[in-house]
């Protein structure tokens, strides 16, 4: 809000190279169901190309944090094909999840994997939207949102769910790409993510304007200290963040006291 | 009384009661012959799909 959306026609370098591909802004928050339904297949694919593979590291580093413990009760939005959600039931081998996002062909997908079918007992998969939640009040221990709130139309409006559906002493974690604090290496890293990530989209998956939007979504995505103001304006208590690889992603913690 | 329906994927009924409507928060009530999940307040009935709600407003089908 009050700044700029950072798209296209304010980075020049990548306006030369996209050209007519350029999504409208108003378009994108419509596109966002496209994008995951065309990727959904090959999208873990796509996240290790993207990130080199890290991408792995980080939600490691977010379960570290997390620390899962048997008879919690995860909710993680925008889940997808259940990365979080297997890595959390696999450390704590009596919890549950629930699995949420708004594209049922990412679930379906994540359903067809071999964990999907050693966990199936303590996993649920249900197609929602992050700003209103099919969960009562006061029913998950954890939430977590995993390279997800960045493509939610009205991030207040997800957290502000997010804090409802947790218990008093729940705990949200979202994992997303960030700025990095110098910036030398932000130029040098958006050069890499709108100049090569877009590419490689077409190459892998055939699908360059998704990866596109992906790009440009991580760019306009509030910076560490922002993103902990929003999640404090919700109501959240004791939010601390943590730079992963220097800040390309970030983790962030925060408490229903 | 009788055998539990056989056409329809399984449904997690401790899921289906954890379940609420996106738009009122209220209860769910589950048609197991049409694979929908009926929110009375709402006047909205969610779709089961290969055994994954979709609780979607967009979704939901109207009722009168």
């Amino acid at each position: 809000m009050g700044e700029t959306p950072n798209s296209g026609p304010e980075t020049p370098d990548a306006t030369t190279h996209f050209g007519d591909r350029m999504v409208a802004e108003a378009d994108k928050a419509g596109l966002v169901e496209g994008v995951f339904s065309s990727v959904a297949s090959r999208y873990d694919v796509m996240n290790d190309v993207m990130s080199l593979g890290i991408h792995r590291v980080w939600k490691d580093a977010m379960m570290d944090w997390l620390a899962p413990r048997n008879g919690q009760r995860l909710l993680d939005v925008a889940g997808g094909t259940g990365d979080i959600a297997f890595r959390f039931l696999r450390r704590a081998p009596a919890a549950e999840a629930v699995v949420c996002d708004m594209t049922a062909a990412m679930l379906e997908e994540g359903q067809r994997r071999a964990e999907a079918a050693q966990l199936a007992d303590r996993l649920t998969w249900v197609v929602g939207d992050a700003m209103a939640l099919p969960f009562e009040d006061r029913s998950f221990d954890i939430y977590t949102i995993s390279f997800g709130i960045r493509n939610v139309t009205r991030i207040e409006a997800a957290l502000a769910e997010a804090f409802r559906v947790l218990k008093p002493g729940g705990r949200l974690m979202v994992l997303e790409f960030s700025q990095l604090p110098n910036d030398g290496l932000q130029r040098l890293y958006d050069l890499y993510s709108f100049n090569v990530i877009p590419r490689m989209g077409k190459a892998i998956a055939g699908d360059r304007d998704s990866y596109q939007y992906l790009v440009e979504s991580i760019r306009r995505f509030p910076d560490q200290d922002r993103f902990a103001d929003m999640i404090r304006a919700a109501g959240f208590e004791q939010v601390k963040y943590r730079n992963l690889s220097m800040g390309i992603a970030a983790l962030h913690s925060g408490w229903k006291l | 009384m009788s055998d539990e329906a056989a056409a329809p994927p399984p449904i997690d009924r401790r899921m289906l009661e954890a379940l609420v409507c996106p738009m009122t928060h209220a209860p769910l009530t589950y048609d197991a012959e049409a694979q929908e999940l009926i929110c009375k307040a709402a006047h909205l009935a969610y779709p089961i799909r290969g055994g994954i709600p979709i609780m979607l407003e967009a979704e939901a089908r109207k009722l009168d």
